[in-house]
């Protein structure tokens, strides 16, 4: 039997299956909406809350006895080992058992003394109403805080209390107070790290969640920005922030946004990079496919294009999904600046694409196969300079390449000002010994040069260290077969990008395939012109300004009209 | 049923274009030079409007079974055996077709560029790169082929005006060529040299409707013949009749004389990447639809497993030849010459039989059902 089985397994990893079904996500056109909705959504029937009154308290119940609920607190946060865990009991109104819990330094401790246990201890008037009221009477005459809401399940208030929130127990309830206190230490608003502007704002997010979504509705004020919450992570019970606009986002992205968060069962989700590597669709990629930023004015606009954008608590980071590879070489600059500016800048990046991932390639293909095509003068040039080199080109630059990245991660990891002064000095000092020292060509260390400046022109971190990577793949075809080899890896490479989706939307569309623009793709149109958001995330609201967007003008060329029927009228009268 | 997906005209229209002006960067220039002389460059344009003419026949066909591709077409109107037999025949001449353009490629390029590597070596590489985008699917290749037809187009324009200086009128006298009679046959028969267009009749799921089928056709038609006419008419004022009719591969000899000062001279390595790009492309589609015509004749779902199989098909075919006398002598005749008559001439006698049998299919609301 074991024999047979093993036999069954050789066969089974040399033939053929068919393999399961999965329903690729693709975002439906608006009329097809009504139908994706209903065959993507599982149909969630409501259960009927109801509150038991029990004497029990777990997981599932609120006791009505307080002191089975502090024995349930007590062992949810493994009290008293664990010091952060604050409860302290009191009487209200002189007569009313009750207590109060939080967690240390979670919480604002001055809105606790003066807004929660101040009004409670000095309040004496409680009329006699039945216990469920008393609280009820607590939360509408008694407390001073902003936020105060009732909570009937265990779970929650576990988690308002995980959160900042103090917790609100009066004997004889059978549900809590959680009351909004948060007051942990946060960093504030400040200029952007990695996404730099001459022009524009200068705000970055932070790591409080609620900053964030603000920096976000401070831009919008629409009453359509919506922000859903979504718990992600067993242990680290991460707060999400999903921010969308309703209107104008294709329903089907929210859902399967949603739908993907809620789907993650693992125990820590930190951060917007682990959430990113959770939710998207190709992993086994090098280019992302789910756009990071730290900027709220780039995050708006991409909500007003329709996108979805997923704010992690604690970290400095929006995810804005779905996006298309250009998204990716846009900055928030080209907007600010006039088109021909906007335009000649992205050229510029698309240039240092080619150049970052291509001029070493393009150098060994050259100089090892193609020398035909460098004019004599050069050529010698290039050979005398080689020639007292004892390795082959590509151990060359792929020497150079090295140093060049390990130049890179030192300077990174290096605290401080000295971590610049290590690039700089490193790369000149140690190009210039390699020189001397006949180990590297001086022609190549211009070309390794040029290459890292291309890579650092890329506007997105995580698109740079991608071609990084697709660099050395260029550099093996050149080696290996010269142009031809570069050319058959770049048919590869972009094969694999149109392979990769975002979020159901093609990773090259709007190019391939090719859907209309919104004026707003490699090259701008000025902003008066760019009429439609782009077609390739099918969102509902298509128009972002009408035909006219500049009425001023039309008022202007009908008053000119105007203007020269009458001088006709005067010539004709004259 | 084999899942292909959808594409849209432009996907559609780069693809047969690029398939139907690869075939420049190759031997057929010359050929074409030396069997038609000065007056190659209207013949391709006969050539262009008896396969309009062709086409326009095969379009009624498909327009009599809307919804159905060519081999579901045949194996309504002749029957299951008959129509899967032809469909085979189908797969085996396009993987033939495969082949043979990766193997004349291979010719060229260790005549031009890489005389030292050895054949297998450029094979595998090739076929690899072949192997990956007829795994990823026709998507995904027809996405390739409409991003790639911008460098192959601009290359070979920015090819053509810098070779300007050599262009001379008097070269395309006399202008009847080798007589009318010569060129009118000639140009009947190259008409196979646009038959890539009946692919599209192959991967008719993938497109919306028989308009589009029509539309890409006769777009990508007009498009190859205009381009082959001024490809032509210019590469024979450059070289002249007699020593155009020598080279090996016409466009990438041009490419080779360019001489605009001493630092822009001997480009050709630059235009070696548009040659690559369409090579690589054009052999990826006819390689992938060799693959789906033998999906569609069997029922078999996906293409995935097939790859490989074929993968070493097409290298095995593509190493037959002896030389590349051979290749040109004899399979690119039997490609560019002579296929036409099998490859419309198959759909036009099932056009036929189909008139005379009156079968037609239904509307498309009927064939869901």
């Amino acid at each position: 039997m074991q024999k047979k089985s093993s036999i069954h397994n050789l066969f089974s990893l040399i033939s053929y299956k068919e393999k399961k079904e999965i329903n690729d996500f693709y975002i439906p056109e608006i009329n097809e909406e009504d139908k994706h909705v209903q065959n993507n959504s599982k149909q969630s029937s409501i259960k009927s809350e109801t509150t038991n009154l029990s004497v029990d308290a777990d997981d599932n119940n609120i006791s009505t006895i307080m002191q089975a609920n502090i024995e349930y607190l007590f062992k949810k946060f493994n009290y008293p080992v664990n010091k952060d865990f604050v409860m302290r009991e009191f009487l209200v109104a002189g007569k009313y058992k009750a207590f109060i819990a939080y967690i240390d330094g979670m919480v604002d401790r001055v809105t606790i003394n003066n807004f929660i246990l101040r009004p409670l201890l000095n309040f004496t008037n409680l009329p006699d109403m039945g216990n469920d009221s008393q609280l009820d009477f607590l939360l509408k005459n008694v407390l001073e805080t902003n936020q105060a809401e009732k909570v009937t399940k265990p779970a929650d208030i576990v988690y308002g209390i995980l959160s900042g929130n103090t917790c609100l127990y009066v004997d004889g309830c059978s549900y809590y107070l959680s009351c909004e206190t948060k007051g942990f230490e946060k960093r504030g608003v400040e200029t952007p790290q990695t996404e730099g502007l001459v022009r524009g704002p200068q705000e970055a997010f932070n790591e409080n969640l609620r900053t964030n979504v603000t920096l976000i509705r401070r831009l919008i004020k629409d009453t359509n920005l919506t922000t859903e919450f979504v718990k992600v992570g067993k242990r680290t019970n991460v707060q999400c922030a999903v921010v969308y606009i309703n209107g104008i986002i294709n329903p089907a992205i929210v859902q399967e946004v949603k739908r993907r968060l809620t789907g993650i069962s693992a125990d820590l989700v930190m951060g917007d990079g682990m959430l990113e590597q959770f939710i998207e669709d190709s992993s086994y990629t090098v280019v992302p496919t789910i756009l990071s930023t730290e900027r709220p004015d780039r995050t708006a606009s991409h909500l007003l294009e329709g996108r979805i954008a997923i704010i992690v608590d604690g970290t400095p980071f929006a995810l804005i999904a779905p996006v298309t590879l250009h998204s990716f070489m846009h900055t928030p600059e080209e907007t600010f600046f006039k088109w021909p500016v906007g335009s000649l800048i992205r050229l510029i990046r698309i240039f240092a694409v080619f150049v970052a991932a291509l001029l070493p390639a393009l150098y060994i293909g050259m100089v090892g196969y193609h020398t035909e095509m460098i004019p004599t003068d050069l050529m010698i040039a290039i050979i005398s300079a080689k020639e007292n080199v004892p390795f082959p080109t590509v151990l060359e630059v792929l020497l150079m390449e090295l140093s060049f990245e390990l130049i890179r991660e030192a300077g990174v990891r290096i605290p401080g000002l000295i971590g610049n002064t290590l690039g700089i000095i490193g790369a000149l000092i140690l190009g210039q010994a390699a020189v001397q020292a006949n180990i590297v060509s001086p022609v190549l260390i211009i070309i390794v040069a040029v290459t890292g400046l291309g890579n650092f022109a890329i506007p997105n971190f995580s698109v740079a260290f991608a071609v990084r990577i697709i660099r050395f793949a260029f550099i093996f075809g050149a080696a290996l077969l010269g142009f031809y080899g570069i050319g058959l890896v770049l048919v590869a490479v972009i094969a694999l990008l149109s392979n990769m989706k975002s979020f159901g939307v093609p990773f090259l569309s709007i190019t391939a395939p090719k859907t209309s623009t919104s004026g707003d793709l490699i090259f701008k149109k000025p902003v008066w012109k760019q009429e439609k958001r782009p077609d390739n995330i099918n969102p509902l609201d298509v128009r972002r300004q009408p035909n006219i967007s500049r009425k001023w003008a039309q008022e202007d060329a009908e008053s000119e009209e105007r203007k020269n029927i009458d001088d006709g009228r005067r010539d004709e009268d004259a | 049923m084999l899942k292909e997906g959808k594409i849209g005209l432009a996907e559609a229209v780069s693809i047969t274009t690029l398939l139907i002006i690869t075939k420049i960067f190759y031997s057929s220039t010359a050929v074409v030079v030396k069997k038609t002389g000065t007056a190659a460059w209207y013949m391709t344009i006969i050539s262009f409007l008896t396969s309009m003419l062709l086409f326009t026949l095969v379009y009624i066909l498909m327009k009599r079974f809307p919804g159905k591709n060519i081999i579901e077409i045949f194996q309504i109107v002749l029957g299951r055996f008959i129509g899967k037999s032809l469909g085979l025949g189908f797969s085996a001449f396009i993987l033939y077709y495969s082949a043979m353009s990766l193997r004349e490629f291979l010719e060229l390029l260790k005549a031009y560029v890489l005389p030292y590597t050895p054949p297998s070596l450029i094979f595998a590489s090739f076929i690899c790169v072949t192997i990956l985008l007829a795994y990823l699917g026709f998507e995904v290749i027809a996405r390739v082929s409409y991003i790639s037809i911008y460098p192959v187009l601009i290359g070979l324009g920015i090819l053509l005006i810098l070779a300007s200086t050599y262009y001379k009128v008097d070269n395309i006298k006399p202008f009847f060529g080798y007589g009318l009679n010569t060129t009118m046959y000639n140009g009947v028969m190259r008409s196979s040299a646009y038959a890539e267009v009946m692919l599209l009749a192959v991967a008719m799921n993938t497109l919306k409707d028989t308009k589009t089928f029509k539309k890409a056709g006769y777009i990508s038609l007009v498009f190859g013949g205009a381009f082959f006419s001024i490809c032509l008419l210019l590469y024979v004022m450059a070289f002249s009749y007699t020593i155009g009719s020598e080279n090996l591969s016409g466009m990438f000899q041009l490419s080779r004389i360019i001489y605009l000062s001493r630092f822009v001279q001997r480009v050709e390595s630059l235009f070696l990447f548009i040659w690559v790009i369409s090579s690589v492309v054009t052999v990826s589609i006819s390689f992938y639809m060799s693959m789906a015509t033998y999906c569609k004749v069997f029922d078999i779902p996906s293409q995935k497993p097939l790859v490989y199989v074929f993968g070493i098909l097409l290298f095995t075919l593509a190493i037959l030849p002896k030389n590349l006398s051979e290749v040109i002598e004899i399979h690119m005749i039997v490609i560019r010459q002579y296929s036409g008559i099998w490859v419309f001439g198959g759909p036009i006698i099932v056009l036929l039989i189909s008139l005379l049998l009156r079968k037609k299919g239904g509307s498309i609301k009927d064939e869901k059902i």
